[in-house]
């Protein structure tokens, strides 16, 4: 997974040789499990059945959940209705299934078919309405969510002894646990298919798209098979949480979604497609849960464990990619090789020469008919991305009108709208950038808290405090960001891994900061700029559109804007073209993290204080908005007007539901269903 | 090559090993006491912490420091974690397991097979439904009845309400909610003119109530009914030029900001700031109490030491009104005995802080438990 360039093939290595070099990224995680797993065993002093057994059941389910997504992600998307697929499933289960021994075989293939059908949906609109993969399932996500709510409002039910027993229980007793034989079996399904035409074409479709179409591959079929795949999965996984838990539990799923993803990438799959398997994802998935005996063993403070988790993380894949051909190897090389250059004068910068200026040939003559093409026609594309969020918005506003009328005349909703989505535009900037460059930014949450905490910690109610403290939050939160950045270009850790780990990491670090218990207030000052008024304008309405104006140019028309795009496109056309991409990575990462402190700060100035968590609710609407507003998840393109019209259409649809007296499960599904309304409308 | 990379591999796992051996020497507990462990699910809130505060108050008070070794470990808020963690520690020795369960029922099978090896499991706060696990809790439909039956009677039985409620899904949430609508529906002239999920977060309640306050205006609202976030919902009606003498009633919130709120006017207070001092604004204060936790750990004791110890400790619900409201000077426990029930803002700067830390049965934790895991000197 390290190394993101392909391998120049010098010479021949034999069979075996090239099978371990295609299955590296699992080998090594296997490695690193295998040195947590009998760790944690020595130091507990205890080795039996009983324990493989407990560690085979605990993983089993994400494991499974994994093998979905890695069929997904193979293709180059992304499936976020994974962790909503496990609890719809679970809930199905625990309201409907008998004690009979028909219905519980019945109930199993409910399982199964809920998944299917579920990743049938999202795939023919991926594969074949060509929507973007985080779109629709970010929309199936919350519809399934809804539909989970209405079938159980709370925990409870109960699930068959004899289904629990069969999944969970002993396959040959004493010395063969029936999880094993779970996972076994979806390891061989993932064989099965990996061996077929259909595993081929994952691949081909991952690598390139438009290549494999080219070469015969019938691209939105192998899709749509993947999206199914991936269903069935989280079906299996779901019917493997009931028979662990033995009942039901509309949230036991939502915590899950991360650490699929976590899963995946530990195991060696690179997200966007073409490279890795299900069986690191496995061996990812298990590495992760073991995480909690090695906290348990360690004895690490509870303050500590997120960070210790975090660390974790980073090590088990760091321990991947060492070796000579490791991204730091690589950068450690061309720093000597610098050096020596500098040292012997032999440094191309040491040699300039002028800088070439090719002639170009005359323009054409404009004939004098033809009229220069109109600005709607230069801008034609980006148009068709960009219009889509605002006609959604315009609906969503004539529907509020609609029902509460005093909407469209009234200053103050359009004020109360701005100040709402002022946190989602300026997040939309830094994870907009980062997704432009084909990365993703998920140390937003406690990028924001902690600086919220410091910032209103140091501040206390004073304004003059508050000068000194607003700069020294987003230094830290910039800082934060750039170390993001530092080890996604050294170390070539995945983004994924590298943000998930820094998440943990500063919710450790806001936990020590504040001893558990958040104290400061924002000043004056900065809570007049969120809830004063000049003349019924909150001045955040004025920042807002400052910002709004200030990103538009910064990745319209700059240098660095420009940068972003060509890396987002291309790493290596970037590079050939003589764009330094590390420090370009660096410095989105860097502005992400500067955006994220920038709302902790706002966040903290809107209640008067900073609490803990206070970030959690931002992730994934900080996604969607930058995807609704028709970005690229795989990167390069996108506007930032795009994403602010994004921002603006989610703030609005949430604030009419609001409104209404919908329950909170039908508020989910309508959502879901104006987001994926939306975008499909008008697709290019 | 390929060997170096696993090699690297084992490498960077071999930090955690060495370490866990260090620490593993270093750390051997004491024969005679019993092993006790703490699982939470998910750290990363105000209540959560607050509690944990003052769980380690109470294993290093004296008395219990003798008996037990606590050991505090957090899940995340991933079922499936704390099922195997909950597993690792009846593994290890563990006499006892403290719990904040992230799911009344995902805990079943491992709580059951824990309770079949002799370990006592017991839940603070959230419930397990498993028969054989120790509960303690306050009846949460009680609570949602109550604060509600309050406010139709502050309303007279008429007017329009905004109900903040709390995390979708959960057991708790859907209790109090239900329980408080089933109030409402009796009287029909209260009616709920908006709805919002508050997720127990004064930052969200801040988020919901403005959605809200976009479609709808304040005239229009005559009382609230919040999980979490009056504290937010009286500073916001400052914010738009309310009178304080006009705020809205308010149920829910036993936040310390919320109760220095209800205090009469004028009292003084060292420390207030902005919305966070005393008004005397019409509540009904209560939340889920953060001492739960810490009684549930003297069950433990009680229980290891021999005593009987009921399944199931129902806690009285910790309800405040701007009759029995009053402000503490020091925060002992033996002063909350006597019936104090909020802290001054220059101690507790936070006013999001859960204020309902008092329980008769816990004279070994106080206001310096909560804030920094101390316990009360024993005289």
């Amino acid at each position: 997974m390290s190394a993101v360039l392909p391998r120049p093939a010098l010479h021949r290595r034999k069979a075996w040789g090239s099978a371990l070099a295609r299955h590296r990224g699992a080998l090594v995680a296997l490695a690193v499990f295998l040195v947590l797993f009998c760790g944690v065993n020595l130091l507990s002093g205890s080795f039996t059945y009983f324990q493989v057994s407990f560690i085979a059941s605990g993983g089993a389910a994400l494991a499974l959940a994994a093998v979905g997504q890695t069929f997904v992600v193979l293709t180059g998307g992304f499936d976020l209705s994974a962790g909503a697929v496990v609890s719809l499933v679970n809930v199905v289960l625990g309201a409907g299934m008998g004690t009979s021994a028909g219905s519980q075989l019945l109930f199993g293939l409910v399982a199964l078919g809920i998944g299917g059908a579920v990743g049938a949906v999202n795939g023919v609109l991926v594969a074949y309405l060509r929507m973007q993969p985080i779109v629709v399932t970010l929309a199936t996500m919350f519809i399934v969510q809804g539909i989970t709510l209405l079938v159980a409002d709370k925990p409870g039910g109960a699930i068959a002894p004899e289904f629990v027993a069969a999944l969970t229980g002993d396959a040959v007793p004493g010395w063969l646990p029936a999880p094993v034989v779970v996972v076994a079996a979806a390891a061989l399904v993932w064989w099965l298919a990996r061996n077929t035409r259909f595993g081929v074409s994952l691949y081909a479709v991952g690598s390139d798209e438009d290549a494999a179409f080219a070469a015969g591959v019938a691209t939105r079929w192998a899709k749509l098979r993947a999206y199914v795949m991936a269903g069935l999965f989280y079906g299996a996984a779901g019917a493997f949480v009931s028979a662990q838990t033995g009942s039901a539990d509309p949230l036991v799923g939502r915590a899950m979604l991360l650490e699929i993803f976590a899963a995946v990438a530990l195991g060696g799959t690179a997200l966007g497609g073409g490279r890795g398997g299900a069986m690191g994802s496995i061996i990812g998935a298990y590495t992760l849960m073991i995480a909690v005996n090695v906290l348990l063993v360690l004895n690490v403070p509870a303050f500590y464990s997120s960070v210790a988790e975090g660390a974790l993380l980073i090590l088990a894949v760091l321990g991947g990619s060492a070796g000579r051909r490791s991204p730091l190897a690589a950068h450690v090389r061309l720093a000597l090789l610098a050096l020596e250059a500098r040292r012997t004068g032999t440094s191309a910068a040491r040699h300039r020469s002028p800088p070439a200026r090719p002639r170009l040939p005359d323009a054409p003559r404009r004939t004098s008919e033809a009229a220069p093409p109109g600005w709607v026609a230069r801008n034609r594309k980006t148009l068709a991305y960009v219009l889509p969020a605002y006609a959604g918005l315009a609906l969503v506003l004539l529907a509020t009108q609609a029902l509460f009328g005093n909407t469209l005349t009234n200053p103050g909703f359009f004020n109360a709208l701005v100040v709402l989505s002022s946190f989602l535009a300026i997040l939309a900037l830094g994870q907009g950038t980062v997704i432009l460059t084909g990365g993703l930014d998920l140390s937003l949450p406690w990028v924001i808290t902690l600086v919220g905490i410091v910032v209103a910690g140091s501040v206390r109610g004073s304004d003059a405090a508050a000068l000194w403290a607003v700069p020294l939050g987003l230094a830290l939160g910039t800082a934060v960001g750039a170390l993001n950045g530092l080890g996604i270009v050294l170390f070539g850790l995945p983004p994924i891994v590298m943000t998930l780990a820094m998440n943990g990491i500063l919710q450790g670090a806001a936990l020590v900061y504040s001893g558990g218990t958040p104290d400061g207030f924002a000043s004056p000052g900065m809570r007049w700029i969120m809830t004063g008024h000049i003349g019924g304008l909150t001045p955040v309405v004025v920042v807002v559109g400052a910002f709004a104006a200030v990103a538009t140019l910064l990745l319209g028309s700059t240098l660095f804007g420009r940068r972003v795009y060509a890396v987002g496109n291309s790493p290596l056309a970037a590079r050939f073209s003589g764009v330094g991409v590390g420090a370009t990575l660096m410095g989105a990462y860097a502005l992400s993290g500067f955006c994220a402190a920038l709302v902790g700060i706002l966040l903290a100035s809107f209640s008067g204080q900073a609490s803990l968590g206070m970030g959690d609710e931002y992730l994934l609407p900080s996604i969607a908005a930058v995807v609704v507003g028709g970005s690229l998840i795989t990167g390069g393109r996108g506007h930032y007007l795009g994403m602010l019209g994004g921002v603006l259409l989610l703030t609005a649809l949430s604030t009419l539901l609001s409104g209404t007296m919908l329950p909170h499960a039908v508020r989910d599904i309508v959502f879901g269903l104006v987001v994926l309304g939306a975008v499909l409308a008008l697709r290019d | 090559m390929k060997t170096s990379t696993l090699a690297g591999a084992a490498l960077a796992s071999l930090p955690f090993i060495a370490g866990a051996a260090g620490l593993g020497h270093a750390q051997e507990p004491a024969k005679d006491k019993a092993k006790v462990f703490l699982s939470m699910s998910y750290i990363g809130n105000d209540w959560q912490a607050e509690a944990t505060n003052m769980i380690k108050a109470m294993a290093a008070s004296p008395d219990v420091a003798s008996r037990i070794d606590l050991d505090v470990q957090v899940a995340g808020a991933n079922a499936q974690k704390q099922i195997q963690q909950i597993n690792a520690m009846v593994q290890a020795g563990a006499k006892a397991i403290l719990v904040y369960p992230i799911s009344p029922t995902a805990l079943n099978q491992v709580v059951k097979n824990a309770c079949s090896k002799g370990v006592m499991v017991i839940a603070y706060d959230a419930q397990i439904t498993e028969p054989c696990a120790y509960n303690v809790s306050m009846d949460q439909e009680e609570a949602g009845r109550v604060t509600a039956e309050w406010l139709v009677k502050v309303l007279g039985g008429k007017g329009n309400i905004v109900a903040v409620t709390g995390v979708p899904g959960t057991s708790v949430d859907t209790l109090r909610t239900k329980a408080a609508k089933e109030v409402f529906a009796k009287s029909p002239g209260i009616k709920i003119v908006a709805e919002a999920p508050g997720m127990w977060s004064q930052a969200v309640a801040r988020t919901e109530l403005s959605k809200i306050l976009a479609t709808q205006s304040w005239d229009r609202i005559d009382g609230l009914w919040m999980q979490v976030g009056c504290f937010t919902a009286d500073q916001m009606q400052l914010e738009s030029g309310i009178a304080e003498d006009k705020l809205k009633p308010c149920a829910g919130e036993g936040s310390n900001g919320g109760r220095v709120q209800m205090l009469p006017k004028g009292t003084p207070v060292e420390g207030a700031n902005g919305a966070y001092k005393p008004m005397a604004a019409p509540r009904i204060s209560y939340a889920s109490p953060p001492y739960s936790g810490a009684y549930a750990l003297r069950l433990v004791v009680d229980k290891l030491s021999g005593k009987d110890v009921p399944l199931k400790t129902v806690l009285p619900l910790p309800i405040v009104t701007n009759d029995t409201v009053k402000l503490c000077k020091t925060g002992t426990w033996q002063e909350m005995s006597e019936g104090c029930n909020v802290f001054q803002p220059a101690v507790v700067s936070n006013p999001g802080w859960f204020a309902s830390i008092f329980s008769a049965g816990t004279p070994e934790v106080g206001l310096k438990a909560a804030l920094s895991a101390e316990p009360e000197k024993l005289r």
